[in-house]
């Protein structure tokens, strides 16, 4: 299940962050994306690392912590997405798939000629489309 | 890690003994334990200390099940107690001497086999021989080998005088038998793995041999068996969970976590020790997800975390010991496909981390626990007894039974009060600062500031938890600064809460109130996602919400309003804010108070006239969520005669407002109420006398009787955005009404300089020529400004920009660098130079001049004149600048300027020509003119001994009549005294000639060479003149004439060989005929041949001969004569004579206008007048 999912612009601000989670943990989930920047910033900036991964926009697994896995995606402008999980088995095309659709939504709503870019999106019908995005996670491999 | 025993922390070091011959023993412990790899040596004193290593009789010999996993003691037991070799050393004389003593050793040797038997402790026998030339026959060392039943190669003799190379021998033999000692054991545990001797329900035998057999590998450093039999216990010990019922469910668990942190941490320290940390990443994450969930029973839940923290903190500095020795732990390619590892997951930090995180769950479990426990009962004493019993992992109470003890097992609930009343001797809080610390650091250092922040937060809590506000506060606050500059609104609340808590806690209202308003301000919204934090997750200021920082605005407002003070923890007092005690913010251009208070300023007009008001407007802005009221505004400029006072109207001034402001403008505003994110904007009045930069520098709000708030003034146009309010979606207004001023509006404004009231004339006109002085007339005339310390400055600039003719520019073509120069100035008319006072400035240079100008009341004026000359014709620009001040007592402050400036061009008023002229009739043949190509530099000839006119003339090129004073040629080569002379009569002009523009004045000079020179000077002309004024009877004393010279050029002067002459008649008349005479004079010494030639000429007709070919003889004439009549009247041409000299190859004829000649149709009648035939004559031609 995804607990988490962040859009966080060029100075690693948070543009939309967004947790999907009845325990009391949105505060903690905000910590460990906060958090993920670093691996971000370490796989961007050292990119030789991660070899073969160069040019992708996807960023892999960035950290397990104890209770979740966080996963990044880095668009071509530089704006990072982050997805936390609570799943500790998740295939990397599911997560690829929703980079990619959530990657679409978020070209979407920042194409609205009302939004600033820089801004937080306060979109609505973003907001919505992300949650449907995010409930359809894992669905595929499962049927 | 320090808290596993010895025997578990390093590697297993093999164990020796020795018997017999104590003398020998430190020698030889010594020797092996400095071996490599070391050995470890149990020196017995005499041989019946043998039976220590007596394996004791089973007391029941019947198989009976395990009740446990590992034996607390085996380990040490085989590292201290039970060696794997016993070296028995006999010396030479026990040996061979006496069979008494032979007989001693012979049953000392079946002690020893009696004895070690049972634990198949290998035997080596050593003789000892100490002396060279002692020897043990063949047949006793046979017999010696056939008692100990042992190999040749293990009966070892030690000879004392090859000390160092028996010591070797001996180290090696007994290596090889302590190897084969830990093989033979192993060998013998496999064998029992392998045909499960074991009964098939007890796991623990199994898991007990595996743990051997690795522990027997190690021994022999064989690292890769040790590896694999650790490997396997662990796996069978995971088995046994939920399998194994032989103990009460919590210390069943206990004992499998214990046993198998014990069994991963030597897997880890392996793996580590071969270099393998992918491996051991990998091991140590399949240990963690294997044991995590199996928090086992919720009031053991404490005791759960607890072991998990540990593993983590083990795992740390196992990993952290193992990176100092391998440096470049990052560039080892930690990833697998199948399970990529991440950056974090090799770096000691990230384990220090998350073994504080488990150490907090294991606090908070543990309180949880200890309530429980205390309320069910007290906790009796009997936790005291309870030790740790023989096998890992298992405690026991020990009991007392007469003079012996007995161990009683534990149930669930005795446990977990023993684990309780542990626990509470553990201060969890240092410990999880230390982790917190260890993993802040290493982040740090590896630049991982966010995760690094996250552990200081949590480090910050801690310190928070426990009290320590002073450990607490620079933490968060460096936090906070990372959260502020990332936007991160939501973690920022939080840390700012904790801040605010210190502060209040702390007493400190200043700080206290900063940060309240600071969160109060913050843009947390009530959004959706906000709504979701409990209390409980979020820090002392309760969740970010919108509700929440109206509260924390409202808390402030009551607290500036001085009506309730902040309750502090440390001393005890209310602290208000007091007349005593009044709080001052300051927030300037980078406080994260910006959003709390923006101030921005804006002049209308960037330029501004001294005392003519211009307006300013005053902007604030405020993102707190409440509408604030302020009491009173005070603008504050660089100038604080501008500064003035805004007053709420709504607002009854206070006493004290009024009176410390005294002499300020006071304004009064009919509200000044800030709402949120709306700007507030007051336009007013300023004026300044002073000139020079106007700049607001701050806002002072006055909120409540003791509590203001400075805010640094801002220009709109170069305004920063708020710094967290920038990311939010809001209504962004500009600070004025006016857009194009939002965009351009400054906080700043020049302020002129104040109109000169004076007048300043220069009153030159017209060119100034070349030579004379050129008066530029300057006057002050005051028309409005009394003049105080006046200052003249003059300047010469060259028109072209060149600067003030700059020496390089010029030096080619005068050595005097000043074209151009400023001779002097003189003060008005009727002051001497001399009457100024000494004070007074004046200083002149070629092209600069100041001079002073003295007090001037309004409606007066001064004048002086410059004297300016003019080197060469060229144009300069004549800068004039007054400073004054128009008041005495501000003769530093305020200075007026005044700036003229005149463009002067310079002429040339006099033009020369000359023109040399030869006697009429008379040609000189001068070699040097007869070149084929004339050279044009080449100066003129002149013949020798000749009378020459020369004509010089002069021309007035300016645009005014100039009056011609004099002229005259002056000679001044003394050198060649003599040379030539000149003649010419008197120099001054009786009647001073007028020449109007463009008219020339022509003099005659006679010249005669008279020696044969190369170079003659022919002198400079001298012309005096003076500008022909018509007012000239009023300030004809003041014209003063110009001498304007120029040296003519240089003239050849040679002696011509032959001369001709003709010689006619002044006239003819027609008919008539005359006489015409050619005198061909030779001046050399040599006979000259000339061909000559008389050509036809249709007017005349000519008797004589045409052409021949004549010599004439030296310094001798040749006269050809010639009659002519004429033919026609007029102007005629003579018929044109042609000379060729034959010695020179040159020809000559004379000019056309020397043989014309004027026919008369009749005789004319003269009426002879007294015609002189004058030499010199002056005449005014054009």
């Amino acid at each position: 299940m995804i607990v988490c999912v962040a859009v966080v612009g060029h100075q690693n601000n948070p543009l939309y962050i967004q947790s999907f989670t009845e325990a009391d943990d949105a505060l903690k989930l905000h910590h460990i994306v906060h958090c993920s920047l670093d691996v971000v910033d370490e796989r961007v900036n050292n990119p030789k690392k991660s070899g073969p991964t160069l040019n992708e926009t996807f960023l892999g697994l960035l950290y397990p912590t104890e209770n979740y896995k966080v996963y990044g995606y880095l668009t071509n402008t530089k704006v990072k997405f982050i997805l936390v999980t609570t799943d500790l088995d998740v295939r990397d095309a599911d997560v690829r798939n929703f980079f990619r659709r959530f990657h679409a939504a978020y070209v979407d709503a920042v194409s609205n000629p009302f939004h600033v870019p820089g801004k937080k999106i306060t979109s609505r019908t973003f907001a919505e489309r992300v949650s449907t995005i995010v409930k359809s996670f894992g669905l595929s491999s499962a049927g | 890690m320090e808290e596993y025993p010895e025997e578990l922390r390093t590697p297993p070091v093999t164990l020796i003994s020795i018997v017999g011959c104590p003398e020998l023993h430190t020698t030889i412990s010594k020797h092996l334990h400095s071996e490599q790899p070391p050995i470890n040596t149990l020196a017995l004193p005499d041989f019946t200390k043998i039976s220590l290593f007596s394996k004791p009789e089973p007391a029941d010999p019947s198989p009976s099940p395990p009740i446990g996993i590992l034996k607390r003691d085996w380990l040490t037991k085989h590292r201290t107690k039970i060696p794997s070799v016993l070296a028995a050393l006999f010396s030479h004389s026990q040996l061979s001497s006496d069979p008494a003593a032979w007989l001693q050793v012979c049953s000392h040797i079946d002690q020893i086999k009696t004895v070690l038997r049972p634990r198949n402790i290998k035997l080596l026998v050593v003789v000892v021989l100490s002396d060279s030339n002692e020897d043990v026959s063949e047949d006793r060392m046979l017999a010696l080998r056939k008692r100990a039943d042992l190999d040749s190669k293990y009966v070892v003799v030690f000879n004392q005088n090859e000390y160092s190379q028996s010591l070797q021998r001996l180290g090696s033999v007994l290596a090889e038998l302590a190897n084969l000692y830990y093989r033979d054991e192993g060998r013998r545990i496999k064998l029992r793995i392998e045909k499960k001797t074991f009964s098939s329900p007890g796991l623990e035998l199994h898991i007990r041999y595996c743990f051997k057999v690795a522990v027997y590998a190690e021994f022999r450093r064989d690292w890769g068996e040790a590896l694999r039999f650790y490997d396997e216990a662990y796996h069978i010990l995971r088995q046994m969970i939920g399998t194994s019922k032989r103990l009460p469910a919590i210390q069943r668990l206990v004992e499998i976590k214990i046993v198998a942190e014990q069994l991963n941490f030597k897997i880890s320290t392996l793996l580590l020790h071969a270099g393998k940390v992918a491996e051991a990443i990998t091991w140590f994450r399949q240990h963690n997800a294997s044991y995590r969930r199996l928090v086992g029973t919720p009031e053991a839940i404490f005791l759960h975390w607890e072991w998990l923290s540990r593993q983590f903190l083990v795992f740390a500095e196992l990993l952290d010991k193992s990176s100092a020795v391998i440096k470049n732990i990052s560039s080892l390619v930690l990833a697998t496909t199948e399970k990529p590892l991440t950056e974090w997951e090799s770096r000691p930090a990230y384990y220090y981390q998350l073994a504080a995180q488990y150490l907090e769950e294991k606090r908070s479990s543990f309180e949880i626990a200890l309530s429980m426990s205390e309320t069910a009962n007290e906790i009796n004493n009997s936790a005291e007894s309870v030790v740790p019993s023989t096998y890992v992992g298992q405690f026991a109470r020990l009991l007392e039974q007469g003079d012996t003890f007995v161990m009683q097992p534990l149930t669930d609930e005795e446990y977990i009060r023993f684990a309780v009343a542990e626990g509470k001797r553990f201060q969890d809080s240092f410990e999880i600062i230390a982790l917190l610390k260890k993993s802040y650091e290493s982040y740090s250092n590896l630049k991982v500031q966010r995760m690094a922040s996250l552990c200081g937060f949590h480090m910050a809590r801690e310190h928070y938890a426990v009290g320590e506000f002073n450990n607490a506060k620079p933490l968060f606050e460096g936090i906070a600064n990372l959260y502020r500059q990332e936007g991160w609104v939501t973690l920022l609340w939080e840390v700012l809460g904790y801040l605010q808590e210190c502060a209040r806690k702390h007493g400190a209202v200043k700080d206290f109130i900063e940060y309240s308003l600071e969160m109060a301000a913050l843009p947390a919204s009530s959004g959706t996602d906000t709504q979701s934090f409990r209390f409980k997750d979020c820090g002392p200021a309760g969740p970010a919400s919108l509700a929440q920082r109206e509260v924390i605005h409202k808390e402030v407002l009551v607290l500036v309003s001085g009506e309730s003070g902040l309750a502090s923890v440390e001393n005890s007092t209310n602290l208000k804010i007091t007349g005593d005690n009044p709080l001052h913010l300051e927030i300037d251009l980078v406080s994260p108070l910006r959003s709390v208070l923006l101030a921005s300023v804006a002049f209308h007009e960037q330029i501004i006239k001294p005392n003519s008001s211009t307006l300013i407007t005053l902007s604030l802005l405020s993102q707190l969520p409440l509408t604030v009221e302020i009491d009173q505004l005070e603008v504050q400029f660089n100038q604080s005669d501008c500064n003035f006072i805004i007053m709420n109207a709504q607002r009854s001034p206070l006493a004290s407002m009024v009176d410390d402001k005294q002499g300020c403008r006071v304004e009064t505003s009919p509200s000044l109420t800030l709402s949120t994110n709306r700007w507030l904007r007051l336009t007013y009045d300023i004026k300044s006398d002073q000139s020079g930069k106007l700049e607001c520098t701050s806002v002072i709000a006055k909120m409540g009787p003791h509590f203001t708030i400075c805010c640094r003034a801002e220009s709109p146009a170069s305004m920063d955005d708020l710094p967290i309010w920038k990311f939010e979606d809001r209504v962004e207004s500009s600070p004025t009404k006016d857009p194009a001023l939002a965009f351009t509006g400054q906080k700043a404004a020049q302020v002129e300089e104040p109109d000169p009231q004076v007048d300043l004339n220069l009153g030159a006109s017209g060119p100034a020529f070349v030579g004379e002085s050129f008066i530029v007339p300057v006057t002050v005339i005051s028309t409005g400004h009394a003049v105080y310390a006046g200052e003249l400055k003059i300047n010469l600039v060259d028109v072209r920009g060149g600067g003030l003719f700059s020496p390089r520019e010029t030096e080619s073509l005068s050595m005097d660098s000043h074209h151009v120069e400023l001779l002097g100035i003189s003060g008005p008319e009727g002051e001497d130079e001399t009457q100024l006072g000494t004070d007074e400035i004046k200083k002149i240079q070629k092209s600069f001049g100041l001079v002073s100008v003295p007090f001037l009341k309004c409606g007066e004026s001064w004048s002086c004149k410059l004297e300016i000359k003019w080197h060469r014709p060229k144009p300069v620009m004549l800068f004039v600048s007054l400073g004054y001040s128009p008041h005495s007592n501000e003769s530093t402050a305020q200075k007026v300027n005044v700036h003229k400036s005149l463009q002067i061009e310079g002429k040339t008023a006099v033009e020369f020509s000359h023109q040399i002229m030869l006697p009429f009739r008379r040609d000189p043949l001068l070699l040097s003119r007869i070149k084929l190509v004339p050279d044009p530099d080449q100066p003129a000839s002149l013949p020798l001994s000749e009378k020459i006119v020369l004509i010089v003339s002069v021309k007035n090129s300016a645009e005014v009549p100039l009056r011609l004073l004099s002229m005259s040629l002056e000679v001044d080569n003394e050198g060649i005294e003599g040379s030539c002379s000149m003649q010419h009569e008197h120099e001054t002009l009786l009647d001073p000639a007028l020449l109007v523009p463009g008219e020339k004045f022509k003099k005659v000079f006679t010249v005669i060479s008279e020696a044969n020179s190369s170079k003659l000077r022919l002198g400079t002309v001298c012309v005096r003149w003076r500008r022909d004024s018509v007012n000239e009877e009023k300030s004809g004393s003041t014209i003063v004439s110009v001498l304007t010279t120029q040296t003519l050029p240089d003239v050849n002067v040679e002696l011509p060989p032959l001369v001709v002459s003709l010689d006619c008649p002044p006239y003819a008349i027609l008919g008539d005929p005359f006489t015409f005479l050619v005198k061909i004079q030779n001046q050399t010494q040599l006979l000259q041949e000339v061909k000559f030639s008389l050509a036809d000429a249709q007017s005349f007709v000519l008797s004589g001969s045409h052409n021949d070919t004549v010599f004439v003889l030296p310094k001798s004439e040749y006269i050809l004569n010639y009659k002519l009549v004429p033919l026609a009247s007029g102007i005629q041409q003579l018929p044109r004579f042609t000379l060729t000299s034959e010695r020179y190859s040159a020809g000559f004829q004379p000019s056309v206008t020397a043989s014309t000649i004027f026919v008369f149709p009749s005789k004319p009648h003269f009426k002879v007048a007294d015609v002189e035939d004058k030499r010199r004559e002056s005449i005014v031609a054009e």
